[in-house]
């Protein structure tokens, strides 16, 4: 359909449904689903974190590591290193593109004010937490965040996600997943401190940074060095995997596709 | 250009289950429900009467049962008191959640208070156990003036208002999926929840032995100006994203153009919809064809809007966010899944068999006086005054048909 049409058929939606769309946009802006107030941590820090993709070789080391430290169920993943095989057509040249994953500690995270009961919280630190004691498991939270960092946790029926290793740091330590990074491509810091090497390197890279479906307007707090663009939003890519199920119906595993 | 393959991506598993379609399946039902109650039993449309009997006796069985499936989809179940000990007045499903037991007491308040006449009349009558239930629910021989019932009416309808809205809203505004995330997601809810709730009438028009000749009528009426309504809804949702890069409707477009299954169930969904508008036309013109083939076409308007909470509830789940293709969803055999949805419709019709059971409930009414038919022991007839013998005649035909 060529643009004038399409936008003349947008208008003439527009003029019929206006009218009618009014009382629900002034529902949606009568300050539920607002940000609710940061509560607890440090309120002089902001954790950050900068993934250098140009670094990262793919071992998974990361999600081991992390699986280990905060004892997720099988499957599920706090955080993974997503691979995509790159074939340029022209030259027929192959590539792989590894993308670190995990909770982008959201400025305005869609998935803390979904809370019903206020378990899952931003701390005045950044980090978005979840309170396990007081999550219900409604998982309003897991289909409101757009980038699938969280999942219903089987072994607690409860919320889970990446909390940093806010543990870890608490007591010093780094996160287990930049504690393990091969390459020292993850990089976490407290981006209010300007002598931070996190600081330092968003002041060096700025306008090569880039975040994950930033049109979201979430304002992630996981920023990519050397990121190609298409892949900041869901991958047009064929998908790879398949389960493979054996004679008597029961599943294997994965098996990559061709 | 260059070609991507995925060669290593977690699978994401779907977060609401099964139980989130049964519960908006039927709270949909309960607020239109009470909506079509609302002429007979509040207002005291004489010629709605019947009709809005069929209606309460929906709006009730739906109200007790959607909660049910609500707290099922809860992970930790038994944690639903946090939502009271924590409320949180920025997130709507806590809103729903206050809403719901408001919801709940008003609808079934002004049920019993409409059952109440015919309860005590039952008591009276010589029907051992039935008898003495019906005096136990009935609780005293008082009675509620007019304008208290038209009070707790409103109020019910007040707060199935507050249910359209929050169930709505609930849905659209999450971001994270784009299909949800549309104006015209709520309205459309109550637009199929309107549809099926006159096919449930139509139903149980038939299923009761009421067999109610202006019941399928106004149904039919109401159900062909709401397949129309939803196709304004859908067809505005269309143009108004048609030009839009993201969003609800390029989301959609882009599931269709993508996946066979997805063509499918719009093949499925948009033929089952034009099919059941088209019908409900033909059929509501002549009494002869509302009378044969106005349940089959309840049942129909029932799967429509059933499959349409499906279709936006389980099936956009199932849309990847962060990887190619669509994740594989099979609706699993135990309480995440077809029991789940089986045991609660067998929840529903077990609430439908009680009150059939134990309540009169072909003979609710707002005004005793007027409405209450002598009972069907005449003899036995001491609650009903000399005046009530009009409206009566129809109702007690058919007590045990």
């Amino acid at each position: 359909m060529d643009p004038i049409r399409r936008s003349l058929l947008g208008q003439l939606a527009r003029l019929s449904a206006g009218a009618a769309m009014v009382p629900w946009s002034s529902v949606a802006s009568a300050g539920i689903n607002d940000q609710p107030a940061r509560r607890e941590g440090d309120p002089t820090k902001r954790y950050g974190m900068l993934i250098d993709l140009r670094q990262c070789i793919g071992c998974q080391a990361c999600t081991v590591s992390c699986h280990i430290e905060n004892d997720a169920p099988l499957g599920n993943f706090r955080t993974i290193v997503s691979q995509f095989e790159v074939e340029e057509e022209n030259t027929g040249e192959v590539a792989t593109f590894m993308l670190p994953r995990l909770c982008n500690h959201c400025d305005n995270p869609p998935c803390v004010p979904v809370c019903p009961v206020q378990a899952t919280y931003q701390r005045q630190d950044g980090i978005v937490v979840v309170d396990n004691d007081r999550c219900v498991g409604c998982a309003y939270c897991v289909n409101a965040c757009p980038y699938d960092a969280r999942f219903i946790n089987e072994k607690t029926q409860t919320a889970d996600k990446c909390t940093f290793c806010a543990h870890r740091l608490e007591a010093g330590l780094l996160p287990a997943c930049v504690e393990s990074c091969v390459g020292g491509a993850r990089m976490i810091g407290n981006m209010r401190d300007p002598d931070s090497e996190i600081s330092r390197m968003m002041e060096k890279h700025r306008d090569e940074l880039m975040v994950l479906q930033p049109e979201k307007g979430t304002v992630p707090q996981v920023f990519y060095l050397g990121m190609d663009e298409r892949f900041t939003q869901r991958p047009e890519a064929e998908p790879g995997i398949w389960d493979v199920i054996n004679e008597a119906g029961k599943e294997l595993g994965y098996e990559f596709g061709h | 250009m260059s070609l991507v393959t995925e060669v290593v991506v977690p699978r994401y598993g779907i977060a609401w289950y099964p139980w989130a379609v049964q519960y908006f399946f039927l709270i949909a039902l309960s607020y239109t429900s009470l909506w079509v109650a609302a002429p007979g039993i509040i207002l005291g449309k004489q010629s709605w009467l019947n009709t809005s009997r069929l209606a309460l006796l929906a709006c009730v069985s739906t109200t007790l049962v959607a909660p049910v499936a609500l707290l099922a989809d809860l992970h930790q179940p038994l944690r639903f008191w946090h939502f009271y000990a924590h409320p949180t007045p920025w997130s709507w499903m806590s809103i729903g959640s206050f809403l719901l037991p408001l919801h709940l007491v008003c609808t079934v308040l002004l049920a019993w208070l409409a059952w109440r006449p015919a309860l005590k009349a039952r008591s009276q009558a010589n029907d051992s156990w039935f008898s003495r239930i019906a005096g136990w629910i009935a609780w005293g021989n008082w009675q509620v003036s007019r304008k208290v019932m038209v009070l707790v009416g409103l109020a019910a309808l007040a707060t199935s208002l507050g249910m359209m809205i929050y169930t709505g809203a609930e849905v659209a505004i999450v971001k994270g999926r784009p299909l949800w995330h549309t104006a015209w997601l709520p309205p459309m809810f109550v637009a199929t929840g309107a549809i099926g709730v006159c096919g449930l009438i139509l139903f149980l028009n038939r299923l009761s032995g009421m067999r109610n000749a202006d019941t399928n009528r106004q149904m039919l009426g109401i159900m062909a100006g709401a397949c129309v309504v939803a196709g304004f809804i859908a067809l505005t949702w269309f143009l108004d994203g048609a030009n839009a890069v993201s969003g609800s409707v390029a989301a959609a477009l882009d599931s269709v153009d993508q996946s066979s299954a997805w063509r499918t169930t719009a093949i499925e969904g948009g033929t089952a919809g034009v099919l059941l508008a088209v019908l409900a036309f033909l059929v509501r013109r002549a009494p002869g064809r509302r009378k044969a083939f106005g349940w089959i076409l309840g049942l129909l308007a029932l799967h429509v809007a059933w499959m349409f909470r499906w279709v936006v509830l389980m099936n956009v789940q199932t849309v990847a966010r962060n990887s190619a293709g669509f994740h594989d969803y099979e609706i699993a055999l135990g309480s995440y899944g077809l029991t789940g949805v089986i045991g609660i419709f067998g929840l529903w019709l077990t609430a439908l068999l009680l009150i059939e059971l134990f309540v009169p409930w072909r003979e609710a009414s707002l005004d005793p006086r007027r409405d209450a038919p002598a009972p069907a022991d005449h003899s036995s007839a001491t609650d009903a005054p000399a005046s009530s013998a009009s409206a009566s005649a129809d109702s007690q035909g058919v007590r045990h048909g």
